[in-house]
């Protein structure tokens, strides 16, 4: 069964000449331990995906399950807690409180759904060991390189039980190398049993994906198919 | 996991709480404004409350810890009966026996007193500085005044009379630091005038036991006391308070709108969102009231010596009006959450995707209407007009707070749409004036509070001119300073507000011709040793002035125009007309409708029903309509003899039988001093007249410039904080404008456009609400003469506050936004 | 890839034998690029015509053979190691040349077209990102080599959105789309 899924989404923002379809009957179904690419350019819908997809915006007609559960039957403090324990998000360039250590940051989401202070830390502080950032857990972010506030940021996303990893643009602002590494740091979550959705308009992140889905104008147009062993890449045929 | 509540409970509070505490302690500079203004408020509150408190002297310094006093004179006969008779009926008694005695040489007196330092009543009057309490026969203490004057130090030889004591400490009554006296055991006064004996007669009334016996005047239960006044006063300053700090939370949350939506995004509930808000304002609010209670405790034991010497005295170094302190500290905390509360609903109905994404939320619509605002306005007025009309009644408090209380939120309601008529008005106005403006409409929700903060300024000033302007014009009901700073004036016992004939016991006794005699002599050496210029001996009669109509009525003294009195103030008798009744210096007076002259020839003897006392009613008597003539060189203290009848009209009412010396009126060529007074005032009490010198009674000129400073400076001051907070916000259009090539002169257009046009509302909406106000309560109050009492507003004052107002603002403005904003330079880090 | 010059390269290194060259140009280029013999011989051959390697033994033939380089080859080494390849004009791209054609082609979805390619580009990419997932974290040259393949391939997604956004453009201005600035058209012309 899939663990998110987008049953004919739409969402219209503004009325009349200033309508705007920013989705239009999106489908989208993601497993758990799946990673999926939402490609298109700017201005194609794909953040709105990603906040309807999270919660945080209602779409206009259709659909949002989450692990088999409607949003639109919940309320506004049942979608908090659905944020709290089940969905996890990366943004882009925006993604910790200052005021907060790493440590803390990554234990928000767990103290905010009522954990207490030293089991939440004790959560964090595995989360962050797991991706190599235990040394930078007493530090504040803007003491932190933008890789790894955006590492951070991945930790706070799978802290917890969490199964649902929306990151949008995760790597917009880094260097290639710094982009690799948070794109291998969803691939490793998601091995272990996460869902989660990229969107982005970089080809090369879309790449990590096992599959990528175009959307244009708000639509979902195309979708790759799994591909082939990269061992055909070797075959003395590829080469011009 | 723990399954808790929709909120997360006390855990995510904790997390949130740490991150809002977090955020104020990298932030605070940028509430330092509102910080600042609360511990202003709050330390102001904490000095002025217990100043006040702690000023009037306490009953303790005659009463001890006593509920009555009985007092006797020397050479009573029963003297010993009648304190056997007391301690009987009541047990304990305190007994201080006084003699006077002249320090030679000098016209001061002080008293030889004998005391139990352990009594039951008296101990809280005495308290020993140095040495120990003298224990027999040939020791005393004295006071440290005395000592000096009589140069004795302790171990020192004292011979008095026949007496000679070795003088064993220094001593002082903390109630009453002028009382100056040489302190010996029980029973060593050899020969005392008066015999004070405290004792506690409850439940029976004082009066009851006898007529020699006072009962202690009850507590204050005023309901208008120092600590409901300065609570009164921080209540409208928190709200001006909380006005200023709404658009400092309000700027801030826009600041941090980023990291609110991430936290919602995060699972944070809409509860958990405000809370952060919330929390910060409850702890700059805490921060501000634990500071401020610090720097008033601070500010109070810095200020307590001077007030101690000024209120004669001893004040407790934690005599503090608790209350006040506590109650001053929840306000501050409560006017911050309040001012917090609104920026923190206003974010939780914001979008989480549109805080995400941090773009400047669209201004917030506030209602453009001014009809909620007009509507407060009218009631406010109506309830004003009601209090009015039940001034003469000595009612109306109750309205005349629900109208201020109406009118408050009248001001607030109506800054919004006053913002957006000003941004309408300067439409055609060149850009940068125009761009200031219209940030001003956009941005209501914090510039409309702080026009609601600099209004209320000026509306408390213009309240206090017209009020203040009116009630010192009032002819009839006099009000002003008492007497100049070179006057006083030594009252015989039967003084003003004395009717004759009095039962025995219950009014002084009337001098003989001797004592008076003697009382004329003992002013003229008081005079003598102040090196006084003039002595008028003031003389009164049963002659009062009253008018015929609704309003106030006659407040003061007439004394008789003799002609030394005419002389001692340069009237020249061909200056009086020979038709005047009475001449007086009170503007308008002479040309008031309706007076009359009421005078007794002859008074009834006193009637005595049930023990009750019924004032001698006035048998031979008349009225008639007086002939008035304003004298201008007559002195204008209120207890002065601004008003005076003609000796002619003393003649023509025959009243000369009437006439009685009421007292000394005694002017100096310069200023008294607080000796001199101190002084004048042990001879006149050791000669049984009583003595008034200056108070602190402010003029009419006072009262309405000082009002005016104070408002101009209030709206200036709220100014000067909130354009800062409004023009941060648009930083990111100055760097916009500089970036277009405008330069510091825009910048400075901007910011003095800005102050200025704050500055200009402020004052005009200020000044309306208070006429408003001031109209609705005159309206229909007979008491100070209606409406045509605002003839007498100052409008140089006014014009002072509506003009100069916007003028220093925008100067201040102009001046101010010269240097480059830091903000510009880096915008702060979320 | 120039075979001679990366056979020069090895050869930089110190005499080597025919079929070593071969195997060491594999493993360098992490067995991205498969040769064959003949080709290595045949390019051998060529550089020694030159004068740019020389053979110890003008007489043994096939693997036995060991090669050097001259003083010649070196400086022909260094030079191409320093000159920029030829990329002041567009190689005849097929898949340009594909969506030129159906750009003028009536009735044919252009977009739809684009997306067909975009899509077969991305699936390319996923492959070479496996293999860098797989293997090339401690494989140095073959990481080189997938993220130049890597971001050939993003330059021509690249283009195609760019293309997209052009064509989006131009559905919604179809006046503007008729008739395309003449100067662009002729500097393309003399390009081809």
């Amino acid at each position: 069964m899939s663990f998110l899924e987008l049953r004919d989404v739409s969402r219209v923002y503004g009325e009349g000449a200033n309508e705007v379809h920013a989705l239009q009957n999106v489908n989208l179904a993601v497993e758990r331990g799946s990673l999926v690419a939402v490609m298109g350019p700017s201005g194609s819908g794909k953040s709105t995906l990603l906040t309807i997809a999270g919660s945080l915006e209602e779409p206009t007609s259709g659909e949002v399950l989450i692990d088999g559960r409607s949003l639109s039957n919940m309320s506004h403090n049942d979608k908090a807690r659905l944020r709290r324990r089940t969905v996890g998000y990366v943004f882009q360039d925006f993604n910790l409180l200052a005021g907060l250590t790493a440590a803390e940051n990554v234990s928000l989401p767990l103290e905010l759904d009522g954990t207490g202070a030293r089991k939440a830390r004790d959560a964090a502080m595995a989360v962050l060991d797991e991706l190599g950032l235990v040394d930078r857990a007493g530090h504040y972010p803007d003491q932190l390189s933008g890789g790894e506030r955006q590492r951070v940021a991945i930790a706070r996303a799978i802290v917890g039980e969490r199964h649902l990893v929306l990151a949008d643009e995760p790597s917009g602002a880094l260097d290639s190398a710094n982009g690799e590494a948070v794109m291998r740091m969803l691939l490793t979550a998601c091995k272990g049993g996460v869902a989660a959705v990229v969107v982005t308009h970089d080809a090369q992140l879309a790449s990590w994906a096992e599959r990528v889905v175009f959307l244009r104008d708000g639509r979902v147009v195309d979708q790759t198919v799994p591909p082939p062993s990269p061992e055909s890449l070797l075959e003395p045929s590829v080469q011009p | 996991m723990v399954a808790t509540g929709p909120g997360g409970g006390l855990a995510a509070r904790r997390a949130v709480g740490r991150w809002a505490w977090r955020l104020f302690v990298r932030e605070w500079r940028q509430q330092l404004l509102v910080l600042a203004l609360i511990v202003v408020a709050v330390a102001a509150t904490v000095v002025g409350a217990a100043a006040a408190a702690n000023a009037p002297a306490p009953v303790d310094g005659t009463f001890g810890t006593a509920q009555d006093l009985a007092s006797f004179q020397g050479g009573d006969p029963h003297l010993s009966a009648g304190i056997a008779a007391l301690e009987h009926r009541f047990g304990a008694v305190d007994v201080i026996e006084n003699e006077t005695l002249a320090v030679p040489g000098t016209v001061s007196t002080y008293f030889l007193r004998a005391q139990d330092p352990r009594g039951p009543y008296g101990r809280p009057m005495l308290s020993l500085l140095s040495g120990h309490y003298p224990a027999g026969a040939g020791q005393v203490a004295l006071t440290p005044a005395l000592a000096s004057e009589l140069h004795l130090h302790i171990g020192d030889l004292w011979r008095q009379g026949p007496m000679t004591r070795r003088v064993v400490g220094l001593v002082e009554n903390p109630q009453s630091l002028l009382d100056e006296f040489a302190l010996v055991p029980p029973g060593q006064v050899p020969a005392p005038n008066t015999v004070t004996v405290l004792f506690d007669g409850q439940p029976v009334p004082a009066r009851a036991i006898g007529s020699n016996v006072q009962g202690r005047a009850p507590a204050n239960t005023n309901a208008f006391n120092p600590e409901t006044i300065s609570l009164a006063g921080l209540t409208v300053g928190m709200i001006l308070i909380a006005l200023v700090a709404v658009g400092g939370f309000t700027v801030l949350a826009q600041r941090r709108l980023r990291s609110l939506g991430m936290l919602a995004s995060l699972g944070a509930t809409d509860k958990n969102v405000s809370f952060v808000v919330r929390a910060n304002g409850v702890v700059v609010g805490v921060a501000g009231a634990l500071l401020g209670t610090a720097v008033g405790i601070l500010l109070w034991f810095a200020y307590r010596p001077r007030l101690e010497s000024s209120s004669h005295h001893v004040i407790g170094l934690w005599a503090l009006p608790w209350l006040v302190v506590v109650l001053a500290m929840v306000l501050a905390v409560l006017s911050t959450y309040f001012a917090a509360s609104r920026p923190a609903r206003a974010v939780t109905r914001i979008p989480v995707v549109t805080a995400l994404s941090g773009r400047p939320a669209p201004p917030r619509k506030v209602h453009r209407s001014a009809v909620p605002g007009i509507v407060c306005m009218v009631i406010a007025f109506f309830f004003l007009s009601w209090a009015g009309s039940q001034a003469h009644t000595g009612g109306g408090m109750k309205e005349v707070v629900l109208g201020l209380v109406a009118l408050l939120p009248g001001v607030i309601l109506l800054a919004p749409f006053c913002l957006s008529a000003l941004a309408w008005l300067g439409r055609r106005a060149p850009v940068a004036v125009r761009l200031a403006l219209r940030d001003l409409a956009r941005y209501r929700a914090r510039s409309g509070s702080a026009l609601a903060a600099i209004s209320i300024g000026v509306l408390i000033a213009v309240i206090i001119v017209i009020v203040a302007s009116v009630r010192y014009a009032n002819a009839l009901d006099y009000a002003g300073p008492n007497l100049a700073s070179n006057q006083l004036i030594l009252y015989t016992p039967t003084g003003p507000g004395y009717t004759p004939p009095c039962p025995p016991g219950v009014c002084p006794k009337a001098p003989t011709g001797d004592q008076v005699q003697a009382m004329g002599t003992k002013a003229h050496a008081v005079a003598s040793a102040l090196g006084a210029q003039h002595v008028v001996e003031l003389e009164s009669m049963s002659a009062s002035l009253s008018r015929n109509a609704p309003g106030r009525n006659w407040n003061g003294s007439i004394y008789v125009a003799t002609p030394a009195l005419l002389h001692a103030f340069g009237i020249r008798a061909s200056a009086v007309s020979p038709a005047a009744d009475i001449l007086s210096m009170r503007p308008g007076l002479a040309t008031l409708s309706n007076m009359h002259l009421d005078w007794c020839n002859q008074f009834a003897a006193p009637q005595n029903v049930d023990g009750k006392i019924f004032q001698n009613p006035c048998t031979t008597g008349g009225t008639s309509t007086p002939v008035i003539q304003q004298v201008g060189s007559l002195p204008s203290g209120v207890s002065a003899p601004n008003t005076v009848i003609t000796e002619q009209a003393v003649q023509k009412l025959g009243l000369e039988s009437q006439l009685q010396v009421a007292g000394w009126l005694i002017e100096t060529a310069h200023p008294l001093t607080a000796s001199q007074i101190s002084n004048a005032r042990l001879a006149a009490s050791s000669a049984g007249m009583t003595l008034e010198t200056k108070n602190d009674q402010p003029t009419s000129a006072q009262v309405v410039n000082w009002a005016t400073v104070f408002g101009i400076a209030l709206a200036l001051a709220i100014l000067a904080m909130s354009v800062g907070l409004i023009r941060a916000e648009t930083a990111g259009d100055l760097r916009t404008l500089a970036a277009t090539g405008a330069g510091s002169r825009t910048r400075r257009t901007l910011t003095a456009a800005t102050a200025g046009g704050l500055g200009f509302l402020g004052a005009l909406l200020g000044t309306v609400a208070g006429y408003v106000g001031v109209i609705g309560f005159l309206r229909s109050n007979s008491l100070e003469g209606g409406i045509s009492a605002l003839g007498n507003v100052p409008v140089r004052n006014l014009l002072l506050i509506l003009v100069g107002t916007p003028l220093a603002a925008t100067a201040v403005g102009w001046l101010l936004a010269g240097r480059e904003p830091a903000v510009m330079a880096h915008q702060p880090i979320e | 890839m120039s075979v001679r010059h990366a056979l020069l390269g090895l050869l930089s290194e110190g005499p080597k034998y025919g079929h070593q060259l071969r195997q060491e140009f594999e493993a360098r280029t992490g067995e991205v690029w498969p040769l064959n013999v003949g080709q290595v011989y045949t390019t051998l051959q060529r550089l020694e015509r030159d004068g740019l390697v020389a053979s110890d033994d003008a007489e043994a033939e096939g693997p036995q053979k060991d090669f050097r380089i001259t003083a010649q080859g070196q400086e022909e080494l260094d030079r191409w190691l320093r000159t920029p390849p030829d990329l002041t004009s567009p190689p005849r791209d097929e898949l340009v040349i594909k969506v030129l054609v159906a750009v003028q082609l009536p009735g044919v979805d252009v977009r739809e077209v684009l997306q067909v390619h975009r899509r077969y580009l991305v699936e390319l990419m996923q492959q070479w990102t496996r293999l860098k997932e797989d293997e090339a974290e401690f494989d140095l040259a073959l990481a080189l080599v997938v993220d130049a393949e890597l971001f050939r391939l993003d330059s021509v997604i690249r283009w195609l959105d760019a293309a997209d956004g052009r064509l989006k453009r131009a559905d919604a201005e179809p006046a503007a789309a008729g008739a395309p600035p003449p100067v662009l058209r002729r500097r393309l012309a003399v390009r081809r």
